[in-house]
């Protein structure tokens, strides 16, 4: 099994939501996050005042899915999140050992 | 609901029936019921709460494991204690929570004796106690309010702690039995019986001693209730614990009349010491309530910690009253006086559209920030809201079915508006703020989108407000929008030029104005709604695309440009003046005849003119409602509109007079007006935000604007205009307006050499020192 994470715009959340509802994910997990990559923190001079704004909102998502969905699934959330500007985010996984669904007991696949 | 009190009551006899039966006969002991049960208000989650009373037993343990083994196998959940009539009243002087129980004792088995000896015991320290008895219970019901927060506008509440709830119902008890107020009256003890109703059925419902009235129990608890669905429990419980907490409030007020352990507000015994020494309250000690009266505002007194009205006050004939009473006591943080509540119930009904004086004590009250509320819920018990804001009747109790929400909508737009008061230097226009933070959710009173809803019921209250056409159209784009900003920020790409053209479409003729308004609304309407609605990462997000609309929006914001002098008034100037009017009645409000009065001061242009004008009429108790000063050729002509701060308008002929002195240098202003702080009505009380000062170029091509937002204060213009002139600035033109309880100044300045201020050092001492002579005003 893998843990997929997505760290991407905001306002794409409804597009990538949307894309794995197609492909068949039940369920993620959403958070607020901040954070910045290679566009870097910028500063912005408003009504006089400037602002550093060093940290940029960002969605992150997490799903988990089997090994061989991974690929395809990194696939669908990349092409879902991307504008081809700066800041798009990135997409990643990691191996899971253990899986339990807490209502169930479930293990493993079956818990997806 | 009968039938709940009564299987309330049933199921109590039958426990008092099995613990004397347990008890058997037994000389010197007795089984005493406390606290629910006591009052034999057995629910089907709740504990035996039970005493077992002995004098002088060597073999009382016996007694006591025939008693509590039993209960213990039934498995009903058990609360006992094994004591003396000594040890029992130590224990209640020693522990508040063991004395509430103990209040409401009752016998079930053995000796009634020792029972009433017992009862009396603990009423007689109660009693004798009460002075620091009371103020722990006080104490109580306000930590549990912090902690457990209000029933009637939670929409998970909890029926037993929160205010409002059963507990608040002891506590009045409690302050009763040591009769230092009245005991719960029947309308407290039906709303009592309606909550503990909903806490039965929710006990029968989830087999468990629950409290808290979960969201998903709501529908289930309605019907076992006999009501419709969630929606009219909430709205009963709603009302029920509105009844509870005007209630507990009025027994602990009584409580703060002891004067023991009572925060003096707004340093009252250091005032009392600089006017009259023998009434000084001795410090931290025992004082009588003081008769003494502070006038507070026009008609209206503080005495003893409570607003009211003045002796000469006439509800009867001033419709304003009402909202003058309710923005004086949200503004110096003190409740209304009961009495007065009900003398204010004989205003007559505010003419619509309403007069000026009545739009500004509205602003000055939703101002006050989070003192606004207790003053608001006091009209509400009062059923003097709906007679302002019809509409109003629509969105009370109403409950929010959403997980976001915490309270209710009435409540929630209260809320708004108080957050509100928090960004009112952040906007050019705080009145509108506050008025569009009130009435943003209005429409979700009726079916439909609640902003398109929001905005016609906005647009008729506007009108009834009275507000002009154009400040209208910004208040219900504000109604209608007050989504758009967080909507479009969290769903939409801000680096898309789209995305910013759909927003300053939006927004339109509005411009600038409408923006930050829709910015602070959105920020106070986020904060009110709670911290799943709002949080940094929202609020980056809103202020990035707050950056990226600003920008795109042609021309910066007006910085309120001086009208041009009135024909008239030219021709004065023509003549070189000097000359001083004093014209009473002439901009006078309906509804307020006579109060209002315009200042004129015609006089060749010198530094220093328009301050030390505003300075004199302070001195006189002249409240600066606006003013506006503009030069024509080498003479300066300056308008004020002044009403008084309190009721009757002093001589027009002392005042003209004065600024005549004035005018040839042979008044020494500041000694005038150090007098009068001596005599000041009280200072604000509640938290209001810090002054603001901006400076401005690009408003004008000869003058810096100097632009400075902060909360009214008597002599404000003074202060402001002689920190100006400490920083050897020639005040141009300036253009002051009070809205409510906050000031807007826009000076029009030039440097000692005639110029704008360019030079980083100047610019910033002029920001220090006009701050700094603001704070020296908080501080007073």
């Amino acid at each position: 099994m893998k843990l997929i994470t997505a760290v991407i715009k905001p306002f794409k959340l409804d597009d990538v939501k949307t894309a794995l509802q197609r492909f068949g994910v039940h369920g993620l997990t959403v958070t607020e996050a901040s954070g910045y990559g290679r566009q870097r923190g910028h500063t912005e001079v408003y009504r006089g005042a400037e602002y550093q704004i060093d940290l940029v909102p960002k969605v992150r998502i997490e799903v988990l899915c089997e090994d061989d969905d991974a690929e395809d699934m990194i696939g669908v959330i990349a092409k879902a999140a991307q504008t081809g500007r700066i800041g798009d985010g990135k997409v990643w996984s990691v191996p899971v050992d253990i899986l339990v669904r807490v209502r169930t007991g479930e293990r493993g696949p079956d818990a997806l | 609901m009968p039938l709940f009190a009564e299987a309330r009551s049933n199921l109590s006899d039958h426990n008092d029936v099995w613990l004397a039966g347990l008890l058997g006969p037994a000389s010197r002991v007795a089984l005493v019921a406390v606290g629910g049960y006591g009052r034999r208000e057995m629910l089907p989650g709740s504990d035996l709460d039970v005493l077992l009373l002995y004098e002088g037993q060597d073999g009382i343990a016996a007694v006591a494991d025939r008693v509590w083994y039993p209960v213990w196998d039934s498995g009903v959940g058990l609360d006992h204690a094994v004591r003396t009539v000594a040890q029992a009243r130590k224990v209640a002087r020693e522990d508040l929570k063991a004395a509430l129980g103990l209040l409401s004792a009752r016998h079930v088995a053995g000796d009634e004796n020792l029972t009433q000896a017992l009862r009396r015991g603990v009423l007689a320290d109660w009693r004798a106690d009460a002075p620091t008895r009371l103020v722990a219970v006080r104490e109580q019901c306000q930590e549990r309010a912090a902690q457990f927060g209000e029933l009637a506008f939670l929409l998970e509440p909890d029926l037993k702690e929160a205010r409002g709830g059963l507990r608040d119902v002891h506590a009045i008890a409690a302050v009763a039995a040591a009769w230092v107020a009245p005991a719960p009256g029947p309308r407290v003890r039906a709303a009592y019986e309606q909550v503990l109703d909903a806490r039965h059925a929710l006990h029968e419902l989830t087999g468990r001693g629950l409290d808290r009235l979960v969201l998903e129990e709501q529908d289930s608890v309605a019907t076992r209730l006999g009501m419709l669905d969630g929606d009219v429990l909430l709205r009963t419980l709603a009302g029920a614990a509105r009844t509870i907490s005007y209630a507990t409030d009025q027994a602990l007020r009584q409580v703060d009349r002891l004067g023991v352990g009572r925060p003096r507000r707004f340093g009252v015994t250091a005032r009392f010491g600089r006017s009259s020494g023998p009434s000084q309250a001795p410090p931290g000690g025992r004082s009588s309530p003081s008769p003494f009266r502070e006038p507070l505002a026009d008609g209206i007194v503080v005495q003893d910690g409570e607003v009211m009205l003045a002796r000469g006050a006439t509800p009867e004939q001033d419709p304003v009253l009402l909202l003058r009473a309710a923005a004086a006591a949200a503004q110096a943080g003190l409740p209304l006086a009961p009495r007065t509540l009900s003398r204010l119930g004989q205003c007559p009904p505010l003419p619509v559209p309403w007069p000026a004086s009545a739009r500004d004590a509205l602003v000055a009250l939703l101002g006050a920030g989070h003192a606004a509320i207790g003053v608001w819920e006091a009209l509400e018990a009062s059923g003097l809201v709906t007679g302002l804001i019809p509409d109003w009747e629509r969105v009370r109790n109403r409950p929010q079915r959403n997980p976001l929400h915490r309270f209710t909508v009435d409540r929630h737009l209260m809320e708004t508006a108080a957050y509100a008061a928090g960004l009112t230097r952040e906007v050019a226009r705080p009145d509108l703020l506050l008025i569009a933070a009130l009435l943003h959710d209005i429409g979700k009173g009726w079916p439909g989108d609640h902003s398109a809803c929001g905005a016609v019921v906005a647009t008729d209250l506007c009108a009834r407000f009275g507000l002009p056409a154009a400040d209208t159209a910004l208040v219900v784009a504000a109604v209608r929008h007050h989504l758009l900003l967080p909507v479009v920020a969290t769903r939409r790409d801000l680096d898309d030029p789209a995305t910013i053209r759909q927003v300053v479409t939006a927004v339109g003729t509005g411009g600038a104005p409408l923006l930050e308004l829709l910015h602070a609304l959105a920020i106070a309407d986020g904060q009110a709604t709670g911290p799943a609605a709002w949080n940094e990462w929202k609020a980056t997000l809103v202020a990035d695309l707050v950056r990226r609309v600003s920008a795109a929006l042609s021309g910066d914001r007006p910085a309120g440009e001086p009208d041009q002098p009135r024909d008239d008034l030219l021709a004065l100037a023509a003549a070189g003046g000097p000359a001083v009017f004093v014209r009473s009645g002439a901009a006078g409000a309906p509804g307020t005849p006579g109060l209002a009065c315009e200042v004129i001061v015609v006089a060749p242009d010198r530094p220093g003119l328009l301050w030390q004008a505003a300075g004199v009429l302070a001195s006189h108790r002249l409240a600066i409602r606006a003013a506006n000063a503009t030069s024509a050729g080498p003479t300066a002509i300056s308008v004020f509109q002044v009403v008084p701060d309190f009721g009757e308008l002093p001589d027009a002929a002392l005042v003209a007079a004065d600024l005549r002195r004035m005018l040839s240098g042979r008044l020494d202003i500041a000694a005038r007006l150090d007098q009068r702080a001596a005599a000041a009505p009280p200072p604000r009380a509640i938290l209001v935000p810090p002054p603001k000062v901006t400076l401005i170029d690009d408003a004008s091509d000869t003058a810096t604007v100097v632009e400075v937002r902060a909360h009214d204060a008597p002599g404000l213009l003074w202060r402001i205009g002689r920190a100006l002139g400490d920083c050897d600035l020639d005040v141009r033109a300036a253009r002051v307006e009070t809205l409510g309880a906050e000031a807007v100044d826009v000076f029009y300045v030039t440097g000692p050499d005639g110029a704008p201020l360019t030079t980083h050092a100047l610019r910033s001492r002029v920001t220090a020192s006009v701050l700094a002579a603001l704070g020296g005003a908080a501080g007073r």
